[in-house]
């Protein structure tokens, strides 16, 4: 007999006393597991996304021109110079301290071809990167597989009345129709897309680049060291982090993690207001009970461990619960705030410091109470000895 | 020097009708191995002796020694040491745990000692044999009789082998034959030499005491010696 056995005896016998604390407390652990994991998850899955889906770095030749363009109205542009890449430079990309976390280098060339008397964009691409690069495309059809292969844009293909398997006419020379781009609501619905060698012989500049798009796997590299490493490899280049994007993403999931703090902050106070005052509630209940051990010989802080057991017993089954519930909830609720293969994140930091949050929270509005029961008169307690 | 020395010893609590004398300048000595019956009407104090004697709430006046130790003078943790250690109280509600059992009730006051699991076990099985009821050890308050509770609350009294018995109407709430049997047990205690300090209304026991006091309006009224020596059990 020691005081954790009386704590456990007297919990086994207030079974529902304990299951409401339970409940008060499990309820503030599960929300803040549940947001906490859920925030990871999307935080995961934009990396992920940053990573895996897209260019985040775009090189192009040095310009010194200035946009006339706001809003989607194109108004022109003022340019004093503009010289083209140079396919051979980028084996020098292969040279940079970050090599390896270039996942994907997809170059390109741009320019306007004629088709049944319309000027058309034309981009010369390495088919075999671009269509994995721009993962979001949907095409009908396939890729480029050939030089007399072509993919259109959905915009291209209603205009001049293509389909897939098709012929088209550019610059006076004839290609299939290999595959039609679904409408994205971009410049790419407008585009025809043709292998990068055939695009640089029709536009007479072979061996040239108009950009390219590099996807660096950012999970362990900072893009804008690379940004610097790719500018001293490519000189002639002008480097820039395409940052917006993840930038609004990340602000966004910053904002949903301030939500999760403060309403985690809300609930979790709450749950402390319900141990409080049911381990008030336990000791007023409990006054005679009290007395009797004051008078058997406990000391005060004999009664306030006892009551402090009882408390970290209820939290630490709380803290346990409500990981699992909350770890339970965030995969419930996930796929209704991130894409489909977000996944919720088993992570051992959290599990524990749900636990510890739990007793912490437990033990803290458990003070009061217990001191309060130490400091019972037992000669009050026992009124009728 | 007297087991137990009460001098000029007062208890009054504030009221709303004013100050109330519970105990008024009491001076007793109690010796060792004594069985003193406390006696009286209601009001008249009995309660709150029992509760000074047990140094369970501080006197307005007075000292109280007991086996040399002022009690009042020791700090309230120091206090609560003493009373493990000097008192064992049979309450007159028996005031068992009811979630504990017979011998998990009989093993608080050594909860919080040094004693091993196996020890306190060892003593209070022990106890629990001196009453009788070793045979009902795991068993809970509410499977027990009154009288099965009442000696388990006199086995967790004896567990520690306290110096001192106080009791509070032990029999106040049993019949008679269950009475007979409890007041034996005490007087079988008392001949082992255990000092028993038992506060009644009944007068039907006086014959079990070896010295009876008698309270009115928080004094002492009588003091009388009824036998010199620990009376001989009554059958």
């Amino acid at each position: 007999m020691n005081l954790f056995s009386i704590a456990l005896r007297n919990l086994q016998r207030r079974k529902a006393r304990m299951a409401f604390l339970v409940i008060g407390l499990l309820i503030g652990v599960a929300t803040v597991v549940s947001l906490f994991s859920m925030s990871a998850s999307m935080r995961e899955d934009a990396q992920h996304k940053m990573e895996n889906f897209g260019a985040n770095i775009l090189v192009t030749p040095t310009r010194n021109d200035l946009a006339l363009n706001y809003g989607g109205m194109v108004l022109g542009g003022v340019t004093t110079q503009t010289s083209d890449l140079i396919e051979a430079d980028l084996v020098n990309l292969d040279t940079i301290p970050n090599a390896r976390n270039i996942a994907m280098v997809a170059p390109k060339i741009i320019g306007v071809a004629v088709v049944a008397d319309t000027k058309v964009l034309i981009m010369g691409v390495d088919p075999k990167v671009e269509f994995r690069l721009k993962r979001w495309w949907t095409l009908d059809g396939d890729a480029i597989n050939s030089q007399q292969d072509v993919v259109v844009g959905s915009q291209v293909a209603k205009t001049f009345n293509l389909s897939v398997g098709g012929a088209i006419d550019v610059d006076q020379k004839t290609y299939r129709v290999a595959g039609i781009i679904q409408p994205t609501g971009s410049q790419d619905d407008d585009l025809i897309l043709v292998s990068l060698p055939v695009a640089q012989t029709m536009l007479g500049k072979e061996g040239k680049l108009s950009f390219v798009e590099v996807a660096a796997l950012c999970g362990d590299c900072p893009v804008d060291d690379m940004v610097k490493q790719i500018s001293a490899a490519l000189p002639v280049a002008q480097v820039s982090a395409i940052q917006q994007v993840v930038k609004s993403r990340l602000h966004a999931l910053e904002q949903f993690e301030t939500f999760s703090l403060a309403v985690s902050i809300i609930v979790l106070f709450i749950g402390s207001m319900v141990v409080f005052v049911t381990m008030m509630g336990s000791v007023n209940e409990r006054c005679h009970e009290i007395g009797i051990f004051r008078a058997l010989g406990f000391r005060k802080h004999h009664i306030i461990r006892l009551i402090m057991t009882e408390a970290v017993m209820v939290s630490l089954i709380a803290g346990l619960c409500g990981y699992l519930i909350g770890i339970a909830a965030a995969t419930a609720l996930l796929p209704w705030v991130a894409d489909d293969h977000a996944h919720v994140l088993l992570d051992p930091a959290l599990a524990i410091g749900s636990v510890l949050l739990a007793i912490v929270i437990g033990a803290v509005a458990t003070i009061y109470p217990a001191l309060h029961a130490s400091r019972l008169d037992p000669a009050d307690a026992l009124r009728n000895l | 020097m007297a087991f137990i020395e009460l001098d000029q010893l007062s208890k009054s609590y504030a009221t709303d009708a004013g100050q109330v004398t519970a105990l008024s300048e009491t001076v007793l000595q109690v010796e060792e191995g004594s069985f003193l019956g406390v006696m009286g009407p209601s009001g008249s104090g009995k309660s709150t002796l029992l509760t000074l004697l047990g140094g369970l709430a501080e006197p307005t006046s007075g000292r109280m020694l007991i086996d040399d130790i002022d009690v009042y003078a020791l700090g309230d943790e120091k206090r609560a040491d003493f009373r493990r250690e000097y008192i064992g109280f049979v309450f007159q509600a028996y005031n068992l745990i009811p979630y504990l059992t017979a011998i998990e009730n009989v093993m608080l006051p050594l909860a919080v000692t040094r004693f091993s699991a196996v020890r306190q076990a060892e003593l209070a099985t022990g106890a629990l044999n001196r009453v009788g009821l070793g045979h009902r050890i795991d068993h809970l308050p509410n499977q027990l009789s009154g009288g099965e509770q009442e000696r388990v609350a006199i086995a967790r009294a004896l567990v520690n082998h306290p110096p001192l018995i106080l009791a509070d109407e032990p029999t106040g709430s049993l019949d008679s034959v269950t009475s007979t049997e409890i007041m034996n047990l005490f007087t079988q205690l008392n001949r082992d030499g255990q000092t028993i300090i038992m506060v009644t209304h009944n007068t039907g026991i006086e014959h079990y005491f070896n010295r009876i006091v008698e309270l009115k309006d928080g004094a002492i009224a009588t003091d009388t010696t009824l036998k010199s020596e620990p009376v001989a059990a009554v059958g």
